[in-house]
């Protein structure tokens, strides 16, 4: 699904010269869901940019879905991201002025769906994370927890084959981030493959796999899956 | 594009939108009515006068005391204009197209007519009256130079002939030739017959008798005479072409010369005559086009400013849109659709202030209904400006990159 | 606290020198455009004589035909008859009263050196100079014996008095005017009426005169006036017959100390009219007026009307910018969100932050003003070489300059009122959670 090679991402000022990422190889199979973990400053967050192409790599090889991502321009990669590859921030990030529905639809405008499609689509994910009645709300009106949710409706709006989640309960208290982390698992269950940076040991420990990163590099590879904590309460109508 | 989207954001920050709304809307107003305001300033700044401009000047004198011999000054002057090199023609008159003053009459058909039936400006001039002004005769004759009299101090009598222009003609004897009939200029005196017809003479006032119409400023009468009544003598000279300013010298020298109790007055172009008449207009036109350009400028740097605002605000969420898989062209778009709408919204009201500015100068200044093309104009130049100024502050948002998405704050 | 606020405003106005060049700007092409126009308008149609407008009334009566008023509706003629205007003189009904009529006049100096050249001058009577006070420098006007006698006396403006006798006191000596020599009794000092409105027949802001001499002189000497005339029929012929036309040609003022005497006056008026209609004269119905300086200025259209158009875009035009403002400044508070919601966590009152923008929004408002000051200087220099005739007019005076700086800083004050307002509704909690 998600496969580099080798790659290196290095920032440069007129003075000095950061690796943030060397040597950096890692290989998702599809339907995995793996934790990436490491201290503050380790080259998680870059890590996570590059592997939404959000950030262009110094260095190396990287695959996804098959596809090469070398080389390919702006706008190339601008629908490669929309079509594979969907996000969810610790922020959050939904777009203040416009409604729930309006937020989900975001990415399926840039997709080019037509408004019938689009309707379908996202009374369908927002239903999935349980905030169907509340379509008109504005984010403000919402919980963290709520807002978290519509942001991962909006991200599996447009059918992502990778989902990216960047400390998706960072913002969350234990409760909120329980029923969060309980839909991932559930969103995990049906296929999707999931990739989430964390520092929160406890949430790793939930993924299938960690990859745990120092300094840029991948230090501990747990190559073998692990037996998975089966997750309460399955379905997705968890309240928040 | 994404409209409605775009609309309901835009209406979750009201004040903005009212702002550059309201700001969009009275520039529209001020400059469709300034517009409309210069182009009728310039109409009526280009109307031709008739007469030759371009190698045309007056010159004159005063004389002094009850001494001073008016007849004989008057001849002497115009045999000497006559014979300067350089001079095509010259007649004595007492005024000149545009030159904002002059004599002027109403002109009745009958004798005993209570009311005129049209106003006139009178031109007291002699033979060569016709080939200096370069007006053009449309039928008829001019005077010969055995019909040319003097009017003298208290002499309230009209020769019996004149010559009118055809926009006179056309008042008085509407449908039907002028040449020959008779008209009167003091209706309890003698009539005069209409011995010929001026294509075009323009009369010395702007704005003259204009409850007779728009041709009123053309309502000229020529009157065969030399005015002797006072010590003022003035001439109006043709020169071959481009030999104007020069003859213009000559002339002032010789007048000084050759009769010395009297002061020659400074020579004037006809086109400096003309400029000075217009020159109120000419100034609003130039202020206005000031007003139009200045008001432009503020208005596209509010919307600079205004939208780099907005950029600046909402990086975080461009770089969201951009992680959703948003391309460049889409964010740029974004932001040049939202200005198209906010311009449109501006411009909705705008028409309505338009038309309330042009009722306003309509009520209090006589101006006209204004037509809808410079409404339109004001339109497409407010949209291209819009869209021009938003330009660059969309730019740069889609330069944002999309990993500003993942850094907090 | 205020420096404290001014130091934070000037601070946060150089963080973002594009966006408060933009303000200042925006706030100076405002007011510069606006104050050149106002000014121009104001010193139009201002009272040229505020100490006693409501007393000076110029004359009119309506003598004109029958059959039409001299103008639509029912104005009557802004000049009144020789018959007239020497009856209403003989008859001296008011505290001071006097005649005119503007004159051109060939000046022949007696030095060879200077050219002999023609020369603005005004036929009057002595009590020209009480009504309109214009200020002496030598000697005083003539009296009513001279008035009466048609004495060959004159008074001088500075002017001319500089160019023929080097501005030392000529009273006694002579000067040369068309040929007669009048004795000079007076000697004005520098007078220049913003407008020109005791005689408003030719052009309302022309210089002043050069000369004045009485009126009883120049009617003796059968001296054509220079200004306007106006006549619905023909003058008999000569000269005789021409004074004893139905033609208007004379302006007439009075002076009136009260209002009695302004009531008194009308009703002698109406009461001389009606003698004449008794002579056959004075065909239309009663309409005789003594509009007072104000009124005069007004009804005889001395603000153009190009000028008021002007202020009126002008103004819209200072609209535009200060929404302009607003916006901008908005912006720019908005964009310091966080740093309010900091400020506000840290204890400041609300009152304190909306003192704290307001000085900015002050700030802004007189650097704006200031340049819009200059701005209005060179308008006032352009509409000067536009309109050559308001020479006279297009000039600031204090008045105006204050008028200008109340305006701007009123204007940005009130720009900045909202986005202040705006901004101190901030709450300290949500902008310290990240967006």
């Amino acid at each position: 699904m998600l496969k580099m090679n080798h790659l290196s991402k290095v920032y440069r000022t007129h003075l000095i010269e950061t690796h943030a990422l060397r040597d950096f190889s890692i290989h998702v199979r599809e339907g995995e869901f793996v934790a990436v973990t490491g201290p503050s400053g380790s080259g998680k967050t870059t890590f996570l940019n590059i592997a939404g192409l959000l950030e262009e790599f110094s260095g190396g090889e990287f695959w996804i879905d098959g596809v090469d991502v070398r080389g390919m321009n702006d706008d190339q990669r601008s629908r490669l991201r929309n079509e594979k590859i969907g996000f969810i921030f610790q922020g959050f990030n939904l777009i203040p002025d416009l409604n729930l529905f309006d937020n989900v639809d975001v990415p399926l405008r840039y997709r080019g769906f037509n408004a019938a499609e689009r309707k379908r689509r996202i009374e369908e994910t927002l239903s999935r994370v349980g905030l169907a009645s509340r379509m008109k709300h504005y984010p403000a009106e919402l919980s963290g927890g709520q807002q978290q949710r519509v942001a991962i409706a909006r991200a599996l709006a447009g059918s992502p084959r990778l989902l990216l989640a960047d400390e998706p309960t960072g913002n969350l208290d234990s409760l909120m981030a329980r029923g969060v982390m309980e839909l991932l698992e559930e969103i995990n269950r049906q296929g999707t493959t999931i990739i989430m940076v964390t520092h929160d040991p406890e949430l790793a420990a939930r993924a299938q796999r960690n990859v745990h990163v120092i300094d840029g590099q991948v230090t501990d590879f747990e190559s073998e899956p692990q037996l998975r904590v089966p997750a309460q309460g399955s379905g997705a109508a968890v309240t928040a | 594009m994404e409209i409605r989207p775009i609309l309901s954001a835009l209406m979750r920050s009201k004040v903005a939108l009212v702002l550059i709304g309201l700001q969009i809307a009275l520039t529209l107003a001020i400059v469709c009515n300034a517009l409309f305001i210069i182009s009728q300033r310039l109409q009526l700044m280009g109307r031709e006068s008739g007469i030759n401009e371009v190698d045309t000047f007056t010159i004159g004198s005063l004389g002094f005391g009850t001494g001073f011999n008016v007849k004989t000054s008057i001849e002497e002057d115009l045999a000497m204009l006559r014979g300067l090199p350089g001079v095509a023609a010259a007649t004595s008159t007492n005024t000149v197209p545009l030159s904002n003053g002059g004599w002027s009459t109403g002109i009745s058909l009958k004798p005993q007519q209570r009311t005129s039936s049209a106003s006139s400006a009178i031109y007291f001039v002699d033979e060569h009256g016709l080939d200096t002004f370069g007006s053009k005769l449309a039928e008829g004759r001019f005077f010969t130079a055995d019909e040319i009299t003097f009017r003298e101090r208290g002499d309230n009598t009209w020769p019996s002939i004149v010559v009118i222009t055809r926009a006179l003609a056309n008042r008085l004897f509407p449908g039907e030739s002028a040449l020959g009939k008779q008209i009167y200029l003091d209706n309890e005196g003698a009539p005069q017959t209409i011995i010929g017809i001026v294509e075009r003479t323009q009369v010395p006032w702007l704005g003259f008798a204009s409850d007779e119409g728009p041709d009123a400023e053309y309502q000229s009468t020529f009157v065969p005479q030399r005015i002797s009544f006072s010590n003022f003598g003035r001439y109006l000279v043709r020169t071959e072409p481009g030999r104007r300013d020069e003859v213009m010298k000559a002339a002032e020298a010789k007048m000084a010369q050759i009769n010395t109790s009297r002061i020659v007055r400074e020579p004037r172009t006809v086109e400096a005559i003309r400029a000075e008449t217009y020159q109120e207009h000419r100034a609003m036109t130039i202020i206005l086009i000031g007003v139009i350009v200045a008001l432009l400028a503020v208005t596209a740097l509010g919307i600079v400013g205004m939208a780099s605002f907005w950029v600046t605000q909402r990086t975080k969420q461009i770089g969201t849109r951009r992680a959703l898989g948003a391309t460049r062209g889409s964010i740029l778009r974004y932001f040049l659709t939202e200005n198209m709408l906010i311009t449109s919204l501006g411009l909705v009201l705008g028409t309505v202030l338009t038309y309330g500015l042009n009722y306003w100068l309509m009520a209090n200044y006589e101006a006209q209904r204004l037509p809808l093309v410079y409404l339109a104009c004001g339109v497409v130049v407010l949209l291209l400006l819009g869209q021009a100024a938003v330009f660059g502050p969309a730019t740069r948002a889609s330069r944002v990159p999309p990993a500003v998405a993942t850094r907090s704050v | 606290m205020f420096y404290y606020y001014l130091q934070l405003g000037l601070h946060s106005l150089k963080r973002n020198p594009l966006l408060t060049a933009l303000m200042v700007f925006g706030i100076a092409l405002g007011i510069g455009t606006s104050m050149t126009s106002l000014t121009v308008f104001y010193l139009m149609g201002s009272d040229p004589i505020p100490w006693k407008s409501d007393k000076l009334h110029a004359v009119q009566l309506d003598n004109w035909s029958a059959d039409q008023p001299y103008r639509a509706p029912n104005e009557p003629p802004d000049q009144l008859t020789y018959l007239d205007a020497n009856a209403l003189m003989q008859a001296g009904k008011a505290d001071l009263q006097a005649a005119m009529f503007k004159t051109v006049w060939p000046l022949q100096p007696e030095n060879p050196d200077v050219k002999p050249f023609s020369s603005l001058g005004r036929a009057t009577y002595k009590d020209f100079f009480a009504m309109f006070e214009p200020p002496f420098k030598y000697g005083q006007a003539w009296d009513a014996a001279q008035d009466k006698e048609h004495a060959r006396v004159t008074v001088l403006s500075s002017g001319l008095n500089e160019k023929l006798f080097g501005g030392t006191d000529s009273t006694g000596k002579k000067v040369r005017l068309n040929e007669i020599d009048y004795t000079i009794v007076g000697v004005l000092d520098k007078w220049q009426p913003r407008v020109k409105y005791y005689d408003l027949t030719i052009g309302a802001f022309n210089d002043a005169e050069e000369y004045y001499v009485p009126f009883t002189t120049a009617i003796e000497l059968q001296a054509q006036a220079s200004g306007n005339n106006s006549c619905f029929e023909s003058a008999k012929p000569g000269w005789e017959g021409y004074l004893a036309s139905d033609c208007v040609w004379i302006q007439f003022w009075v002076q009136l100390d009260s209002p009695a005497r302004e009531e008194e006056y009308m009703s002698f008026l109406n009461n001389y009219v009606n003698e004449q209609k008794k002579l056959g004269r004075f065909a239309r119905p009663l309409n005789n007026r003594l509009p007072d300086v104000n009124e005069w200025i007004e009804a005889q259209g001395v603000v153009s009307r190009d000028a008021q158009i002007q202020v009126g875009l002008s103004f819209a035009f200072l609209i535009v910018c200060l929404v302009n403002t607003i916006g901008l400044l908005l912006a720019k508070f908005m964009r310091k969100s966080s740093e309010i919601g900091l400020r506000r966590a840290l204890g400041a009152t609300r009152g304190q932050l909306f003192m704290q923008h307001l000085v900015e929004a002050g700030v802004i408002g007189v650097s704006g003003g200031l340049i819009g000051l200059v701005l209005t200087v060179l308008g006032l220099t352009a509409v000067r070489s536009l309109y050559k005739d308001l020479n006279n007019v297009a000039h600031l005076d204090w008045f105006m300059v204050l008028t200008a700086i109340a305006l701007s800083v009123a204007a940005a004050v009130l720009a900045g009122l909202f986005p202040t307002w705006k901004a101190c509704q901030i709450t300290p909690a949500t902008q310290l959670k990240t967006q």
